[in-house]
């Protein structure tokens, strides 16, 4: 007898067995040179899989999301919101405005097959560390420009970020009541990480033709374009002449569709996206007469503004008299979309996500114990994994300068002293934590030998 | 170098010598701006989508059409009902909105993977493809015969990618196997709903949790499995080997922002809702101007000290003077900060403003003083004007499709790789559109079920 499909995947996916398999993109080095969200967040989903990554920061300065916690909390002298974006990383601080400095990077441009910035445009074309300059001694390099407007456009010398983004692509206008003067951003940087995320894509497109042909390319990743990407609101202009505007709480592509208050005061969404479910709808709030009325037994009639809304209004009676757990299994019983509205402690203790590895509870060798998120994607023979957490501005100096490049103590204190090369200062988020050892920690005085 | 000469916000570009450098950069951009006559990335990959009523799963199939794998689209003879959710219903030919505008360069055939008779073809493709995207209930193709587990025996190179609420393994996937996918239910179960929406002390549903005004959930799944795709595309280049990719879109929103299960963990309680406010840093958000929206986002204490002074509010310098003081916790005091940025930015047009903050910018980058902060900012636009920008139409960011049934269709496309750009050949959205042309070329029986 064929075993049970549930059991087959659970041995498939088996998180107990993922530090066990191999990783996809081992042998591939990144080259990190950007900062904040959108250019960490590629390199970083490119290290859960096995990439090598090397983040670049200025001495003494760092990455400013070093210090960009969320109102000012700090944890053991980080900011915890950091550990998501540059996990697995190794962390050089090096001065790209000095002669040294640049010659440096451009040592280990030379070496990495991915290169990544977010400066903007120009920027790094102008201190000598562009695509332009590393191509010449690394033709097989991918090298990826993020940023917000695009490499080349009227635009292009417009700094921006995540908020900018948001408003430039039109994504800010869709979000919120219609009758309202309010337009809702996408929190937590939606517009840095999904582009991110997207960033990554394309990089991933350009390995595996570099893994045909051999050959590198160039990629003007541009934040808003991405961000544009994902509206069909452009395409129904086209359509219709129209914009469509905010639409509060209900899906217009769904009906009925909306997020409602149970009897026990929770939030609950609820969309039905077929006929079929529609039916199945019907059937469970046991009024068979809908699923027959012509204005509502096909999709195309029952999306029409007046009748959506007839729906959504009658769903959300039907909601407010019953609790959300009844909710819940009657969705289950009846085959329906109906989920829980989760926040931040839900998620975080969720069973269901740490079973799934979607949430990870870590335990790192310098910060102990941490509940972060998981990668992005669920691979069953290349798992995409977390080994470390951040570390300390320029913590990796010795280990990468020595291990990559072949560099001698007596050259790193040399440039230490110069000023090329260097670590942290007094502030918060750049340094280790306080009960942590680090003049007789190996891996920041890296000496030689296997490390990490 | 007529770069240069535009509005140039980076001081390195405006250095002295600068120019020389960016001509190779000039150069290289030229070369960007078309699509002519180059490779395209993924066009030795054959990809079969038989994703169905989801649009995560026909996302993804898009992505992997725009670099130039064969996709193949399977829905049934009636239908994918994905070509019914559209917004209120708008549709051209009976075809809808966000299905038109990702029907970009597939091949649409009808077959039903439901049906005994269409199997031996899905086989027969199965046998021939790279990578087969679905969203059927979990365990519903394994118990057609055509699950992972049975496909990998006739070609072992298949990469299997699943896209379902809760996913194919853990207790929970088994239990809730059966709940259908939406965008709105996605983005309430991962965390982004309960961020969206106004203030507590705001009258109901304004603060009611709130749904994003697009495919947020949607979308980012799509590029979850896109990027779990690419993996495993180039783990199998290397050693032949497919595998199988799993996406749960339950996690579409934490698991690419990723600050929602650490924030449980660490604050231990959820985060409210924020309404237009932020909770990184304040001001950071779009306030009303005159004539329109206009963001002042000040993450650097310079960037903060400029935007106040040009605004008029430097007595404020003081209070607020840096990033730790203006990332509190203390939602009253925000508001107070707020309610000041508000009252001085409705006194201006929006121009007047963007004039303000780029004389300033410019001259501040030009300044051998280096804490001149740069005071950037962008007008919130509809779609519409999105589509009116010249930047964007420098940039091709809109694609005119042609089709003899659906007319001129408009599209935004980004991707913009040197060597093998992104792009949009044809749509194709018929069903069964390309059955012969598929049908021959795979050598497919053809039965009366499955019309050509």
């Amino acid at each position: 007898m064929e075993e049970d499909y549930f059991d087959f995947t659970a041995q498939l996916f088996n998180p107990a067995d993922a530090e066990k398999k191999p990783e996809a993109l081992k042998g591939i080095r990144v080259l990190d040179l950007s900062h904040m969200i959108f250019g960490p967040t590629a390199a970083k989903c490119l290290g859960q899989y096995g990439a090598e990554v090397i983040k670049v920061e200025v001495p003494y300065q760092g990455d400013y999301w070093r210090g960009g916690t969320y109102w000012g909390k700090f944890w053991k002298h980080s900011n915890p919101l950091w550990h998501y974006i540059n996990h697995n990383k190794y962390f050089v601080a090096i001065d790209v405005k000095l002669p040294k400095g640049k010659e440096l990077i451009l040592k280990l441009a030379e070496q990495a097959d991915v290169v990544i910035e977010n400066f903007t445009s120009g920027t790094v074309e102008a201190w000598g560390i562009g695509y332009s300059q590393v191509s010449k001694i690394n033709p097989k390099v991918i090298y990826a420009s993020l940023s917000t407007y695009g490499q080349y456009g009227p635009f292009r010398y417009f700094p921006g970020w995540d908020l900018l983004a948001q408003g430039a692509s039109g994504v800010l206008s869709v979000t919120g009541h219609p009758d309202t003067d309010k337009y809702f951003k996408i929190p937590d940087f939606f517009g840095d990480f999904f582009p991110g995320y997207f960033a990554a894509m394309l990089i991933l497109m350009a390995l595996n033709w570099r893994e045909r042909t051999g050959e590198g390319q160039y990629l003007d990743v541009c934040q808003a374009e991405i961000l544009m990407r994902t509206l069909s609101h452009f395409t129904y202009f086209g359509v219709t002449g129209k914009d469509l505007e905010r639409t509060g709480n209900a899906d217009p592509t769904m009906a009925p569709s909306g997020i409602f208050k149970t009897a026990d005061g929770k939030f609950i969404a609820l969309a039905v996206a077929t006929d079929r479910q529609f039916q199945a709808l019907c059937r469970a709030m046991d009024r068979p007469e809908l699923a027959e009325d012509q204005r509502f037994a096909r999709a195309f009639d029952r999306l029409q503004p007046e009748h959506a809304h007839e729906l959504n209004d009658l769903l959300a009676d039907w909601v407010k008299t019953r609790t959300a757990e009844d909710l819940l299994a009657w969705a289950r019983k009846h085959r329906l979309a109906v989920a829980r509205v989760m926040d931040d402690v839900d998620i975080c203790q969720d069973p269901w996500r740490r079973e799934r590895g979607s949430v990870v509870e870590f335990e790192d060798d310098m910060y102990k114990k941490l509940v972060l998120e998981g990668p992005i994607a669920m691979l069953s023979k290349t798992p995409g994994r977390i080994k470390w957490l951040t570390r300390p501005l320029g913590y990796h100096n010795r280990y990468v300068l020595k291990k990559f490049l072949g560099l001698k103590e007596e050259e790193i204190k040399a440039l230490e002293k110069e000023g090329v090369i260097g670590n942290w200062d007094y502030r918060v988020g750049q340094r280790p934590p306080i009960y942590h050892d680090i003049e007789n920690d190996p891996v920041f005085n890296y000496q030689g030998g296997e490390g990490h | 170098m007529r770069a240069i000469k535009e509005r140039v916000y980076s001081r390195y570009l405006q250095k002295k010598g600068a120019a020389r450098p960016l001509t190779e950069w000039s150069r290289m951009l030229k070369q960007l701006m078309s699509h002519e006559g180059k490779a395209e990335a993924l066009d030795d990959m054959v990809v079969l989508d038989l994703s169905y009523a989801n649009f995560a799963g026909i996302v993804t199939a898009s992505f992997f059409a725009e670099a130039g794998a064969e996709v193949i689209k399977i829905e049934p003879p009636e239908g994918d009902p994905a070509r019914v959710m559209s917004p209120y219903g708008v549709n051209v030919r009976g075809v809808g909105v966000p299905f038109l505008m990702e029907a970009r360069n597939k091949r649409h055939i009808s077959l039903d993977p439901a049906r005994e008779e269409d199997r031996e073809n899905i086989r027969k493709l199965a046998a021939r493809a790279d990578i087969l995207i679905e969203t059927y209930a979990p365990g519903e193709m394994d118990a057609w015969g055509l699950g992972y587990r049975q496909l990998r025996e006739i070609n072992p190179g298949l990469i299997y990618i699943a896209i379902t609420p809760y996913g194919h393994y853990t207790k929970r996937a088994r239990e809730d196997a059966g709940i259908p996918w939406t965008d709105l239910t996605s983005q309430a179960e991962s965390g982004l709903a309960a961020l969206i929406g106004d203030l507590a002390d705001a009258p109901e549903p304004y603060n009611w949790p709130t749904r994003a005004g697009f495919q947020a959930a949607g979308y980012t799944s799509a590029v979850a499995a896109a990027c779990g795709g690419l993996i495993a595309s180039f783990f199998k280049r290397r050693t032949g080997e497919g595998q199988m990719v799993d996406i749960a879109a339950a996690d579409a929103y934490t698991s690419c922002v990723g600050f929602p299960p650490t924030i449980g963990y660490i604050w231990k309680k959820p985060r409210p809702r924020y309404g237009t406010l932020d909770y990184g840093l304040c001001p950071y958000g779009f306030f009303k101007c005159q004539d329109g929206y206009v963001a002042i986002a000040c993450f650097r204490d310079q960037d903060f000290r400029a935007a106040i002074k040009l605004l008029g509010l430097w007595k404020l310098e003081e209070e607020w003077r840096t990033l730790l003081d203006r990332i509190t916790d203390d939602i009253d005091k925000v508001k107070e900060l707020n309610e000041a940025v508000e009252k001085a930015v409705a006194k201006y047009t929006y121009q007047e403003i963007s004039e303000k903050f780029a004389d300033y910018s410019v001259k501040a980058a030009r300044s051998k003083w280096r804490g001149g902060g740069l005071p950037v900012t962008t007008k919130m636009l509809t779609p519409r004007e999105v589509l009116e920008q010249p930047h964007w139409q420098a940039r091709n960011s809109f694609v005119k499709a042609e089709h003899p049934l659906y007319g001129v269709v408009t599209l935004p496309l980004t991707g913009k790789l040197s060597k093998t750009p992104l792009r949009v050949k044809w749509i194709s959205a018929a069903v069964g559109e390309d059955n012969d042309y598929i049908f021959e070329k795979y050598g497919l029986t053809k039965k009366e079920t499955s019309p050509a």
